[in-house]
Order: C-alpha cells, then sequence, then structure tokens
C-alpha cells in the first residue's frame, strides 16, 4: 500500500476538535492500538459474505419468496397514458367480472389514501415536497399510477389491467425546463396538491425550489477581473436510467398478529416502514418491513416506489399481494438520474489562479420532486470541495418540474453532473492559460488539512464546515497517470486518427452529514460465534462482508464466526438505509461500536476465568489472552461460561450506534484515453483508469467491484445511455435494446488503483466508495477529445455527429 | 397442458399454462435461480441451458420447451461443493448483487464447453447476451479467464461435470 504524499501534511491531531459533533474521541480506543500490519480483518479479501449462496442461486430475493404463500394474488399497476390532465373516470366493470381477480383499485377505493406523501427515502420530515398519493387523479407525465388489479396469476392481472377504461380531462403539457418557468406554462401543481414544500418554491412557475450559497464575494471578484481572466461555459446532461438489475418488487402480507409485512427490494427499510404508517394512518409498530437479497439498487430503491400500491390492493384483496414491475416500467415510469443544464464561471488572477468560481444548475426534477432540491444542491457540494481553496465562490440552482418522468436519487446524487462541469471546465482553464491540465489540478485541488467550507455553502452557520482529515488525491493523480502512461500517448499511424487523454478528479461524502444514524447489536453464541443485528442495508456492494470483518477485527474472532441478521425492521436496530455512501462510514462505525462493547465484556469474563485483571488482557484469534503471562481462554470456554456458569450468568451482548455531523470525502481521479477520428467524429474509449482515495479499504476486492461497477456506469453516462420522448411525451426507450447500456463486448477495459489513506473518523480508517467512481468518465472524456481533436464537448451523452459537429465548426 | 422436461438430469412432468414461458415453468416449481429482468430476451438473466444451449428462458413458450433437456443453476454444485465456475466466480469475488449471476454462471458453462479455452475478447464476446450493472464484467471476465486457464492446465473435463442437483 502506498505511503501518503509528501504534498500532503501529516496529521495533526490537534485538528480533532473544532466545533463537530460526536467527533471520534473513542476512534483511538476503538482502533485497539493496532497498526495496519497487525490486522487479521481489515484490508483482506474475505470472501463475500452471500457469495455462495449467490452462485448456486440460492439467494432469495424478494419474488423468489412467492412460495411461502400458497394464495398469493399477483399484480399489475394501470399507469396514465396522457402527460397531464385529471382522470375522470374509470370504468373497472370488465375488469372485476373476470374470473381469477381479486381487487381493482382507483384513487377512490376507501383502501387508498389520499394522503399527500414524499416517496423519498429519506430522513423525517423529508427534505422533499409531499406532492405524492399512492394513486393520482391529477397525472402529470405518461407513467403515472392510476389505478391497480391483484389476480391469481400474471397473466390474469395483465389482462384485467388492459380491460380497465379510463377516461380523462387533458391538459396542456410541458417538457422543456425553461418554458416551464415562464407565466404562460401549464401549472403541474395548485397549492393543495403540495405540502412541506422546499426552500423557495414557487410552484405558480412551476419551480419545486429555487437556492443559492455564497462565500467571500464573487460578484465583487468577476466586476474586478478583465475579460480575458474570465471563463463561461455551458453543459447539459440527460436522463440516465438506474437498470436496476431486480425490478422494484413487493410481497405484502398481515401476519398472524394481525400486523403488516412487507418484504420488499428496498434500500431504505425504516424509512418506508414509517411512511407506510404515515400514508396509511397505523401505527408504526404495526409495520414490519423486511430486505431480502435485493438486485441493487443505484439509488431507485431509495424510495418507496410501489409498497402502497401493493399495501392497497392487499387491503382490499385480502390476500398476500405480489407486485413486480416490468422492464418497461422500469425505464418509463419509475425513476431516473435528472436531466441539468448548468452554467459555470470562473476567474482567475494575473497569476492564472482561481479566485472566483460560480455554478448555476437548472434541473428538470420530471413531475414529482422527490430528490429534486437534495440532487441539485449536491451538484455544487459536491464538486466544488475539490477546489475549496478558492476564496470566493457561488452556487445556486433552480429545480423545475415538466410532465416528463421524475427524477430521484442515482448512484452520484448530482456529483457526477457537477463533476463534468468543474472537470471539464477546468481542463479548459488550464489549456487555455497554457498549463497543462493535469499539473493545473493538481496544484489548486484540495489537501489534507484544507477547512472545506464550499460543502455547506448552502448552510447557514458554520456547523457544517469541515476539515479534510485524509487525502490521496495526489497520489490517485500519480498512479492514475502511471498506469494510464500520460507522460507518453503515442498517436496512431493513420493521419485522421487522433489520440487524446483525459483526467478528472472526482469526490463525494461519507453520508450526508449531520443526517445518518446507524446501529447494531451483537449477541454472542455459547461456541465463541456472534449473531450481528445491524440496520445497514447491504444491496449487494459487500456491506454485510464488511460489517463481519470489522466485528471480527474488534472481537478478535474470524469474520466466518459473524452471522449477519441484517435490514428487517423487527429485528435489527434502527439505520437510515443504503444511501449517501453511509453503509461503511454510519453502519460500519456502529458495527465497530457494538463490537467494542462485546469485547469489554469479553475481556470481564476472560479475567474471571483467566484470574488476571481485565486491563491485561486483548483478544485475537478467537480467544482472550493475557497479555503479562501469555495465558488464554478461548471465546468457545467463554461462551458456554458465561451462559451456563455456576457463580454467575450473562449473555454477552454489545451495542453500538453512530451519528455525526461529519462526512469526510473520499476523492478518486479518472483517467482514459481516446482515439478520434477527425473525419467522421467516432471515437473509441481505449482504457480506463481509476485511482481511488476511500481511507482504508477494509475489503480491497469488494472496493474494486465498485469503482469497476461505477466506472460501467460513467461511462455509460459519458456515452451512450439516455432516454428519449416524442413531442408529447411519449417514452421512446422502453427496454434495454432502445437503451444503450453497455454490454460485456462493448464495455472498454477498466483498471482500478487503490490509494490508501487513512481517515481518523472512520471505522479503521475507511471512507466510502460506493458513488465516487460514477463521476469522472464524462469529465475525462471530454478533455480527451479536447485532447486528441481540440473540440470541447459541452452535452452528453457524447455522439459521433456532436463531435463531427464541433469538429466542423472549428476554425481551420 | 403438461410440460415434460429433462431436468438436472431427471425427468420432471409440470403444469403449465398456454401463455407460460419455460421460465414461468422453472420459477413455479420452485427453480427460482433463473431470474426475471426484462421478459424480452435482452438481459440474461433467465438463462439456462437448453438442448446443450444457453438460452433467455424467459422468451421460450413453455410448449415449445416440452420435452427438452434443461440445465439450470440447481443443476450445478451445492454450496459446499461448488462447480469450478461457481468457485471462480466467488474466488474472485464475481458478483455483488447476484441477480445476474445464475444466468452469468450458465452462459459462461456453456461457453467453456464450446470453447475451453476463450481469450479475453472471446470471453467478452460469448458473454455479451449476458447484461451485469453492478461489477463493470472486469472481474466475471476474470473469473471465467481462470477456468479457461485451470481447465487448459489439466487435461481433464472439471468445467463440465454436473451432479443432477435441483432445488430444496
Amino acid at each position: 500500500m502506498s505511503t501518503p504524499d509528501d504534498t500532503d501534511d501529516g496529521d495533526e491531531p490537534e485538528r480533532l476538535d473544532g466545533g463537530v459533533v460526536d467527533l471520534q474521541d473513542p476512534d483511538e480506543s476503538l482502533d485497539l492500538g493496532t497498526s495496519l500490519s497487525d490486522r487479521e480483518n481489515i484490508t483482506t479479501d474475505q470472501e463475500k459474505y452471500d457469495a455462495r449462496k449467490i452462485v448456486t442461486g440460492e439467494a432469495r430475493y424478494t419474488a423468489d419468496y412467492r412460495d411461502r404463500f400458497p394464495e398469493l394474488a399477483e399484480a399489475r399497476i394501470v399507469r396514465s397514458d396522457i402527460p397531464h390532465g385529471r382522470v375522470i373516470d374509470i370504468d373497472t366493470s370488465g375488469a372485476e367480472e373476470m374470473d381469477g381477480v381479486h381487487a381493482v383499485i382507483t384513487p377512490w377505493d376507501d383502501v387508498v389514501p389520499d394522503t399527500l406523501y414524499s416517496p423519498s427515502g429519506q430522513s423525517y420530515p423529508e427534505p422533499s415536497p409531499w406532492d405524492t398519493r399512492v394513486l393520482r387523479e391529477h397525472v402529470r407525465f405518461v407513467g403515472d399510477p392510476i389505478a391497480a388489479v391483484a389476480a391469481e396469476d400474471r397473466d390474469t392481472a395483465d389482462r384485467a389491467a388492459r380491460k380497465l377504461a379510463v377516461e380523462y380531462e387533458e391538459y396542456d403539457a410541458v417538457f422543456d425546463i425553461w418554458e416551464a418557468t415562464r407565466p404562460d406554462a401549464p401549472r403541474l401543481f395548485d397549492d393543495s396538491e403540495v405540502e412541506n414544500e422546499t426552500t423557495g418554491a414557487d410552484y405558480e412557475r412551476n419551480l419545486e425550489s429555487h437556492f443559492e450559497g455564497e462565500l467571500g464575494n464573487p460578484e465583487r471578484v468577476f466586476e474586478a477581473t478583465g475579460d480575458e481572466q474570465i471563463l463561461e461555459t455551458e453543459w447539459e446532461t440527460p436522463y440516465q436510467s438506474h437498470c436496476v438489475p431486480e425490478p422494484h418488487t413487493s410481497i405484502v402480507y398481515t401476519d398472524e398478529d394481525d400486523r403488516y409485512t412487507v418484504i420488499t427490494a428496498t434500500q431504505v427499510p425504516y424509512h418506508t416502514r414509517r411512511q407506510l404508517s404515515h400514508v396509511f394512518d397505523v401505527p408504526i409498530r404495526d409495520v414490519r418491513v423486511v430486505k431480502p437479497r435485493v438486485g441493487a439498487g443505484f439509488g431507485s430503491k431509495q424510495e418507496m416506489v410501489i409498497e402502497p400500491i401493493a399495501l392497497a390492493l392487499h387491503r382490499k384483496a385480502g390476500l398476500p399481494v405480489k407486485l413486480e414491475c416490468t422492464r418497461q416500467e422500469e425505464f418509463y415510469a419509475i425513476r431516473n438520474r435528472h436531466p441539468m443544464a448548468l452554467q459555470f464561471k470562473t476567474a482567475v488572477d494575473e497569476d492564472g489562479n482561481p479566485r472566483a468560481m460560480d455554478l448555476y444548475v437548472r434541473e428538470n426534477s420530471g413531475a414529482y420532486g422527490t430528490h429534486g432540491m437534495t440532487v441539485a444542491s449536491n451538484v455544487g457540494t459536491k464538486a466544488m470541495p475539490l477546489y475549496p481553496r478558492v476564496p470566493h465562490m457561488r452556487f445556486a440552482g433552480d429545480v423545475v418540474h415538466t410532465n416528463l418522468p421524475m427524477g430521484a436519487a442515482q448512484r452520484g446524487y448530482g456529483a457526477p453532473q457537477g463533476m463534468f462541469v468543474v472537470e471539464a471546465h477546468l481542463d479548459e482553464l488550464a489549456r487555455r492559460l497554457g498549463e497543462d491540465p493535469v499539473e493545473y489540478r493538481k496544484r489548486h485541488a484540495v489537501r489534507e488539512g484544507d477547512t472545506d467550507r464550499a460543502a455547506a455553502i448552502l448552510k447557514d452557520g458554520d456547523r457544517f464546515e469541515r476539515t479534510i482529515r485524509s487525502c490521496g488525491i495526489r497520489e490517485c493523480i500519480e498512479r492514475g497517470a502511471d498506469a494510464i502512461g500520460y507522460d507518453d500517448i503515442d498517436q496512431p499511424g493513420a493521419e485522421h486518427l487522433h489520440r487524446g487523454v483525459g483526467m478528472a478528479l472526482c469526490a463525494q461524502g461519507s453520508g450526508v452529514a449531520g443526517k445518518e444514524l446507524g446501529a447494531a447489536q451483537l449477541k454472542m453464541n455459547e461456541d465463541g460465534s456472534f449473531i450481528l443485528q445491524v440496520g445497514g442495508v447491504d444491496v449487494g456492494s459487500g456491506n454485510d462482508t464488511m460489517f463481519t470483518q470489522i466485528a471480527a477485527e474488534t472481537l478478535g474472532c474470524e469474520p466466518d464466526d459473524i452471522v449477519v441478521k441484517s435490514s428487517d425492521t423487527d429485528i435489527a436496530p434502527f439505520d437510515y438505509g443504503a444511501y449517501a455512501s453511509s453503509t461503511t462510514y454510519i453502519s460500519g462505525r456502529a458495527v465497530q461500536k457494538a463490537a467494542a462493547d462485546a469485547r469489554e465484556r469479553l475481556l470481564e469474563w476472560g479475567g474471571r476465568l483467566l484470574e488476571e485483571p481485565a486491563e491485561n488482557l486483548a483478544t485475537g484469534g478467537g480467544e482472550v489472552y493475557s497479555e503479562e503471562t501469555g495465558a488464554s481462554v478461548t471465546l468457545e470456554e467463554i461462551g458456554y461460561e458465561s451462559i451456563y456458569g455456576d457463580e454467575d450468568r450473562e449473555h454477552i451482548m454489545g451495542q453500538g450506534h453512530h451519528a455525526t455531523d461529519e462526512s469526510p470525502p473520499p476523492f478518486g481521479a479518472q483517467f482514459l484515453t481516446a482515439v478520434v477520428d477527425e473525419e467522421t467524429g467516432e471515437y473509441e474509449i481505449e482504457e480506463m483508469v481509476f485511482a481511488a482515495d476511500c481511507g482504508v479499504a477494509i475489503n480491497p476486492p469488494l472496493v474494486e467491484g465498485q469503482i469497476e461497477g461505477g466506472v460501467h456506469m460513467s461511462y455509460e453516462f459519458a456515452t451512450s445511455g439516455t432516454l428519449s420522448f416524442d413531442g408529447e411525451g411519449n417514452p421512446e426507450t422502453l427496454g434495454f435494446r432502445q437503451y444503450g447500456m453497455p454490454r460485456p463486448d462493448e464495455q472498454p477495459p477498466i483498471e482500478s488503483i487503490i490509494v490508501e489513506t487513512h481517515e481518523p473518523t472512520g471505522p479503521f480508517g475507511a471512507k466510502s466508495i460506493g458513488e465516487l467512481p460514477t463521476n469522472g468518465v464524462p469529465p475525462a472524456l471530454s478533455n480527451a477529445i479536447r485532447d486528441a481533436v481540440g473540440v470541447r464537448l459541452t452535452s452528453l451523452p457524447i455522439e459521433a455527429e456532436d463531435v463531427k459537429a464541433a469538429l466542423d465548426e472549428q476554425p481551420d | 397442458m403438461q410440460v415434460e422436461l429433462q431436468l438436472n438430469g431427471e425427468m420432471n412432468t409440470f403444469e403449465a399454462s398456454k401463455t407460460d414461458s419455460l421460465l414461468d415453468v422453472l420459477r413455479k416449481n420452485g427453480y427460482t435461480g433463473a431470474k426475471r429482468g426484462c421478459d424480452t430476451g435482452a438481459c440474461g438473466f433467465c438463462t439456462v441451458i437448453v438442448d446443450d444451449e444457453p438460452r433467455n428462458s424467459c422468451v421460450i413458450p413453455a410448449a415449445k420447451a416440452d420435452g427438452s433437456t434443461v440445465e439450470t443453476i440447481e443443476g450445478l454444485g451445492s454450496q459446499t461443493d461448488l462447480h469450478p465456475v461457481q468457485e471462480a466466480f466467488v474466488n474472485h469475488s464475481a458478483l455483488q448483487c447476484g441477480f445476474c449471476i445464475p444466468g452469468m454462471i450458465m452462459r459462461s458453462k456453456a461457453l467453456l464447453e464450446e470453447n475451453p479455452s476463450p481469450s479475453r475478447a472471446e470471453i467478452r464476446e460469448g458473454l455479451s447476451d449476458n447484461l451485469c450493472r453492478c461489477t463493470g464484467y472486469e472481474k466475471i471476465i476474470d473469473a471465467v479467464e481462470d477456468v479457461a486457464g485451470s481447465a487448459a492446465g489439466q487435461s481433464g473435463d472439471s468445467a463440465v461435470v454436473t451432479d443432477g442437483g435441483g432445488p430444496e
């Protein structure tokens, strides 16, 4: 592993104070004084916890639970086929008369609440508007759910759904984010149709939110700077589908205690429980949400998408109901990455140093506001912290409704759009200053010890300003440059072909600062193993594995000695869920604290059995041993003695929770080479390298998997994936065949590099990795094409015809 | 109607409706390893081996499958005795959410039976009918390459052994 870059400052303990809530003074005791080389279960390639059941097909996802229910109704949603209007009537008689139909529900049904809520899987009250109803009379895009059917099988449900006759009153629709805010634009939301509005909402102008924040005095700097030192650029980014492997699926039934149980493909079991309770006005205690294996989320399941419809159908049908979305619905009716238009302006001083930055984003929120304002705000608060020493900054955004599918959380959460703009703009700026674009950014980028105010630019006060305690960004640049051969790029033989190299820096967070809670509990078994109950949600990335490593390292046993029971609201302690790259940093720390708590009891019992004071003792290798005498007792002996002993008995347990204002950014550098044909504009990305500083990588192969999967999504965003609509808002992208998700033979090779730093506030030095690598390919590709043929591409996806058009406009 | 399959080495007769696909028949009868990802033959999550060919079972009508020989993920190794392809996926951490993996493994097994020592490019090409959203494909290709490498190193055909099991 690498050593800290010599341009980064070393650790300075005095930084570990200043104004931070729950700053980890317990950290050192939790680290147990072991140096990296002593660690047995951290930075190891522990086999993925669920690997064997996955490769044998025995892992159970929601739809696989069907065999538990002899009488399981299958469900289908009926969706709006107009972009804007009001449902006047639904004739359900044809469907209700069919054999095998158990329930048909419409917005007017008694079992369907008309409560306004936000489906966003966020903390309470959600920082997203309450603008959604379970089924919608007022429909706002092609795909809005208006009715649903449950029947004895899928085929009957499909046929019944097609028999529903829907009558609409049609309204004018708007599809463009600039037209939508004009006074004459059709209005999507009346005043009575939204509660819990977000910052700067103005629904008369279809404005879900307007926000702005400032550091220093950027306006004065721009006024005082000559035009030749100011660079202004404009950018556009499209919809991206999550292409989530497992379609949204839920099974809802009532258990023998007359409580609702929801088995569901979710990233947010606890938020879903609370939201179902509120929407249906039933006590939280009467709802149980269970997350089985989940076929990934990428943010699309950081939402309560279909659970309320399944629950309403269950209430009406009186039978367990399974609702499984189709792939077509996933593409046109569920959730997407928000499209955006962005403007960026910088001012440099006479030496070329950046003095001011001004970023504006106009986000297409689509028909509903879930994650609208929060994603848009992350465009700036994730990307601008790459350059926290720029003294004057402004960031503003407008979040606009249109009659198109809704955006929502998607891996990266605004950061990919932000990084595209900031990193391609700064590359352009460096080139115009006559500087090497990599060296320029290396010089100005964030350093360990920096105070980052940009992450808090939209917040009042200084509570969320942060100190950068770990930063390996320069080593990421150096190792990435070495791997791609930055200093030695050959040109192809043919004259019309040009090879370029591009680099983009990346940053993210580790959880939502000040809005997270993770909790965990360990229970010891007689044989020295443990049951770990943890709220942290593994939707595929390997968190359960990471939990076993952290627990084992702390307890002094093997990861295989930890049995994980996670993400069942009846069994596992609370957790906000799998989003914002929080699980290792927040839930992992909760596990570490629970394990430290249990370890104290192990030492106490070890002391009794060894007749030595607990402070002489340590754990390791499945034993409690004396550092003084070398005597030892196994965890199994402690397990039996503590439960069945003559003198005293105790069930050895440990509890921990973690909540913090900290959200240390992981950093990365994306490099790629591309060969561009100057005659046709066609280009080919040859190789992609991503070097990541995620602190200590607890499980390097799983970290590499996160990098490679993130780069895959980022590659798609840059080159191929988008949704298209006709002029009436009808979706034209309805399946994988129309959508450009890269297949194995279309995906250029990816090299992942792990640059280790030590984050003092993280579990065993870890930060996050899940979202970071989703950010880099669009700017790196724009930069590589600029390097190859001199044109700047500013709109995604970058297609050959765009490159050709830019080449044609280029002066000879 | 009834559908007769030689499934993982054993003859089975299943009830099916006219609109059922082979995937429907398998999943209704407890063979849930094959996943429903698109129902249009575009993602490969439902890949099983039908009469020695890897096929998307969601687009094979049950009636058409009648009388065929079908191999599913349930017919490969068990958790304590993995098939070499399964073992390679585990050893290379070539899986995350796992939803595409049973299909990907069946496709890989068929690929290796067809071409025991494929190049990396041939592996990419051979797996191109199967999507994966989590891994960026790198570790999956590593895993298949590893099996090919070890099979080439041995003279036997360990990569093509099946044990004919069924779902629990």
